[in-house]
């Protein structure tokens, strides 16, 4: 055993033991100072900035005159009350679709002998690696008004004038499903995997047909996972940023993300419109979570996982399977083909105007050359590897150890150590960046414009969930194997680095490719942090975009989900090799 | 508080937390209280005035090369401001620049403000468009710099230039209307900003959400009977959308018909590219013009390099290169525009209350979010 060998390192565990119990408080209380500081710091930076009546660094800011002319101006005009509706009805609309979509699939290919599931299973979890704002794009490519693919279509072949129009609310809706369905696919595959068969089986013995048993059985077991799950996918919805500026905006609808935005990147700025905004979404954020805290732990109550080894049933579907799989492939190629597909299609075009010119008159890999020569494209690329790498390997060294002290320690403070890792889940990205800003305003630390202040920002955004994967490992080792070294006089961070961290490997090569791949998706927080050599590959994208340079774009997409499926390749095979089997 | 302090309760521990805040207070705002009131940079400056032209230039380029550094804040974009800070890269290869060329006028200047008003002095030069410099005017926050480069500025644009020399001129921008050849028969074309109210081009003319350097011109050319054509503007369903180089490329691929508020040099760019590409444009009388200027920061932790910079930018080298790009060069004749071209320059400042008037009316009659 590793402790044993340690032990002979260190001879004396007595004399060792008698500054040990310094090291873990001491530890402890580091985390605890920098929780606070990656966490209540950003909170309260936006609660303040919310009660001034000046900007932030503008004298006067940090007196401790407030006043809340800032919500009573926001919570008087119409424009407030117009967001707060827009957002939760797009918020509702876009995540009923995406749960349907999600729901459907994921029952299919975890319960059903549908042909092909496997494949639509892995092209549902290979979507997520996309970013968002590129699925926004491709998505109006397809369906602008006039020049859209559907659109051009639908007139060649049915004479028909515009059946589709990306910029309504429709559209943005629609976006902003195909976005979330994957997500909603991932959540709810898990819960129908985990399934206990038996009472099913039990209903179908007693005579319930398979439509029977579902609804009086499966549904109602699968209910506070379903409804925690359709909660986090509103909440990611009410804090989504790319559909609401680049569809909604045409569109004519705001919602509170592209209020916060422009108010904080319009001339002039309104800082204290954005932090009343910021603190509204704040608080609808928290109350969502709250709410799906709630649900997560109510699930428990319904588990259906016992100790026993089972496999679920798969429901015989007959002549419907293949209807079914049709439907699969359908929400695949929705999902992720088309997208995809206008991408590569687009990148290869010189001019974005036929003008009658054949398609293979108008192929040319001028935009990947074009791209390649582009110095920012690879500086972008950099950025973003540079920025996923490092967030990813501190992120998860950080939350292993906030892991450890609150699931193997019983200092008094832990639980807040657990709060503060998990609370900044309730911050929407682009008030995070916009708090970002303002706190590196005043903290008088040279970091504005680098990629260290997107990379802390980072942390806080990343933590939650990486959080959620370790805790996981950590939770399935034995704590024996800590105290025979404790025992053993074997200091608290030899044991941490050589024996726990090692024992947690599969959840911590889980969580650093999530953060890595998040990382590199990311467009909200890296926007408002943004400068000029801290550009990241998403912002990169949205510039593409903003220039009208679509063609390049669409070649930096292909470009960027060929790196992205190969990171995702590769996790998959070292979690393969360690024997992980998380999704999410 | 007077409750709060008559608990005796409570006493302790608000004085604690006013410590606490006291001490945030002290150690954060401090600095900006401290802020010298006269500038180091501007006394470098006013030693550059006095000296011969050879002396001055060699004394700054020195200095500079002392320096070897300036962080850069610009509003040309994308490909057209990476390659010309390339050229000054190349000119002055002794200097590491850090420039941004992807922010707009107004979040450039905005940065400025921010970073200054919190004592951060990071950046050394702006290249923005002048109409987006008040705060920074206000605040004094540009350093007096008497470029004798200025001397090279067409005789009829050097009153644009700050008779103080808070800022050079660098280049302008023309604002007109562009619009696809394509979808709009030649006896159709709008000649005049106010036949984009016709009701041909309904749902069909393209504007960028709330930009007050187009609505501030637009106010110089008419006046207060802006409000007017704003509100026929609105009736006529405008498409609200990104920046105008988007909507340029959208518009040629026929998505609508014009860009109301166009960049002339995006479609004509694209046509260069492209022969086919079906872009008209229209200077209607009369044409916006806004200029674009370096700033030096008062507080430039590189003032040699700032100053070389903005003489720089008034170079043949410079100003060509900005010609060939299809902008507006302030030393030499437009690339594409006529002589006699109708201007009408977009003010400094607005009449107390206009701004705040125009953007109200603005997002009322015209953007109608809902």
């Amino acid at each position: 055993m590793a402790f044993i060998s340690a032990r002979a390192r260190f001879k004396s565990p007595d004399a060792r033991r008698s500054w040990l119990p310094g090291v873990k408080p001491l530890v402890f209380a580091i985390l605890l100072a920098g929780l606070c500081y990656q966490v209540l710091l950003p909170f309260a930076m936006i609660v303040w900035t919310s009660l001034k009546a000046v900007r932030p660094g503008d004298p006067g800011f940090l007196t401790l005159e407030f006043t809340f002319a800032n919500y009573s101006r926001a919570l008087a005009s119409q424009s407030f009350w117009q967001s707060a509706w827009n957002t939760l009805e797009f918020a509702g609309a876009a995540t009923s679709i995406a749960f349907v979509i999600g729901a459907t699939t994921a029952w299919v290919v975890e319960r059903t002998d549908m042909p092909l599931r496997r494949f639509v299973g892995l092209m549902m979890v290979a979507r997520i690696i996309i970013p968002g704002i590129l699925i926004t794009a491709s998505w109006i490519l397809l369906a602008s008004p006039n020049i859209g693919f559907f659109n051009q279509l639908a007139r060649d072949v049915a004479g028909l004038r515009n059946p589709f129009n990306i910029y309504s609310f429709g559209g943005m809706v629609w976006v902003q499903s195909i976005e979330m369905a994957p997500l909603a696919f991932l959540l709810l595959s898990a819960s129908f995997k985990s399934m206990d068969p038996r009472l099913e089986e039990a209903a179908a013995m007693a005579g319930a047909n398979t439509t029977r048993a579902l609804w009086r059985i499966a549904l109602p077991l699968s209910m506070p996972a379903i409804a925690a799950a359709f909660l986090l996918i509103f909440v990611t919805t009410v804090e989504t940023f790319e559909a609401p500026l680049l569809i909604g905006t045409r569109a004519k609808i705001s919602v509170f993300t592209t209020e916060i935005y422009q108010a904080t990147t319009q001339t002039p700025v309104n800082w204290g419109r954005s932090a009343a905004y910021s603190v509204t979404l704040l608080i609808l954020s928290i109350v969502l979570l709250l709410a799906y805290s709630t649900l997560v732990r109510n699930s428990r109550r319904y588990q259906t996982i016992s100790g026993k080894d089972f496999r679920p049933r798969r429901i015989e579907l007959g002549r419907w399977r293949y209807a079914a799989c049709a439907l699969s492939l359908a929400v695949v190629a929705t999902t992720t083909g088309a997208p995809l597909a206008v991408m590569i299609y687009a990148s290869l075009l010189r001019t974005i105007q036929g003008n009658g010119v054949p398609f293979l008159a108008r192929v040319s890999l001028t935009n990947y050359q074009q791209l390649i020569e582009s110095g920012r494209v690879w500086t972008s690329l950099l950025n973003s590897t540079l920025l996923g790498v490092g967030t990813a390997t501190f992120v998860v060294l950080l939350v292993a150890l906030i892991a450890y002290f609150i699931h193997r320690t019983r200092l008094p403070g832990r639980k807040w150590l657990e709060f503060l890792a998990f609370a900044p889940i309730a911050i929407p990205g682009v008030v995070l960046g916009a708090t970002f800003v303002w706190l590196y305003l005043l903290i008088p630390a040279p970091i504005l414009g680098t990629l260290f202040i997107i990379g802390l920002a980072f942390v806080t955004k990343y933590m939650p969930f990486a959080l959620r994967f370790v805790s996981n490992s950590l939770l399935q080792i034995n704590p024996e194997l800590e105290e025979a070294a404790e025992v053993a006089g074997v200091p608290f961070l030899w044991t941490f680095f050589r024996l726990i961290l090692p024992l947690m490997k599969p959840g911590l090569v889980a969580a650093w490719f999530w953060v890595l791949v998040h990382a590199y998706r990311e467009l909200t927080v890296a926007l408002l942090l943004s400068r000029g050599g801290n550009r990241t590959a998403a912002v990169v994208i949205l510039d593409l975009w903003q220039e009208g340079s679509f063609l390049k774009l669409s070649a930096f997409g292909v470009i960027l989900f060929a790196i992205l499926l190969t990171i995702v390749l590769l996790s998959n095979a070292l979690q393969k090799r360690y024997g992980l089997r998380e999704q999410y | 508080m007077i409750a709060e302090m008559a608990d005796p309760r409570t006493r302790p521990h608000s004085l604690w937390l006013r410590g606490i805040l006291g001490l945030l207070i002290a150690a954060f705002q401090g600095p900006v209280y401290a802020q010298a009131l006269s500038s180091s940079v501007e006394a470098i400056y006013r030693e550059l005035d006095a000296l011969p032209a050879a002396e001055r230039a060699a004394r700054v380029e020195s200095g500079a090369r002392k320096e070897a550094r300036i962080t850069i804040l610009q509003t040309l974009h994308g490909e057209l401001g990476d390659g010309q800070i390339d050229l000054f890269r190349k000119r002055y290869p002794f200097i590491a620049v850090d420039s941004s060329s992807q922010l707009s006028s107004p979040e450039a200047a905005e940065r400025v403000y921010a970073e200054e008003v919190s004592d951060r002095h990071l950046t050394d030069a702006i290249n923005v468009a002048i109409i987006d410099m008040p705060e920074l005017l206000a605040h004094d926050f540009l350093a007096r710099y008497r470029s004798p480069a200025i001397a090279n500025v067409l005789p009829a644009f050097r009153k644009y230039a700050d008779p103080e020399g808070r800022w050079t001129l660098s280049f302008w921008s023309d604002r007109g209307i562009s619009y696809n050849t394509e979808l709009v028969p030649a006896e159709l074309a709008p000649h005049v900003w106010q036949d984009l109210c016709r009701p041909f081009f309904k749902g069909n003319v393209s504007f960028e959400s709330m930009q007050i350097r187009f609505l501030a011109g637009l106010y110089s050319a008419f006046g207060d009977k802006i409000y007017d054509y704003f509100r026929c503007l609105g009736d006529n369903d405008p498409i609200i959308q990104g920046s105008p180089s988007e909507r340029v490329a959208l518009m040629l691929a026929g998505d609508h018909m014009v860009v109301g508020d166009s960049y002339l040099y995006a479609g004509i760019a694209e046509k260069r590219r492209n022969p086919s590409a079906p872009d008209g444009f229209a200077l209607p009388g009369p044409l916006l013009a806004s200029f674009g200027g370096v700033g030096i920061n008062r507080n430039a932790p590189h003032p040699f390099a700032a100053a070389l910079f903005a003489d720089w930018m008034l170079t043949e080298e410079a100003q060509s290169y900005l010609a060939r790009r299809l902008r507006g060069p302030v030393t030499l004749k437009h690339p594409y525009l006529p002589d006699d071209a109708q201007l009408v320059v977009t003010p400094l400042s607005l009449p107390d209350g206009v701004s705040a008037r125009l953007i109200e009316a603005w997002k009322r009659d015209v953007e109608k979010k809902r």
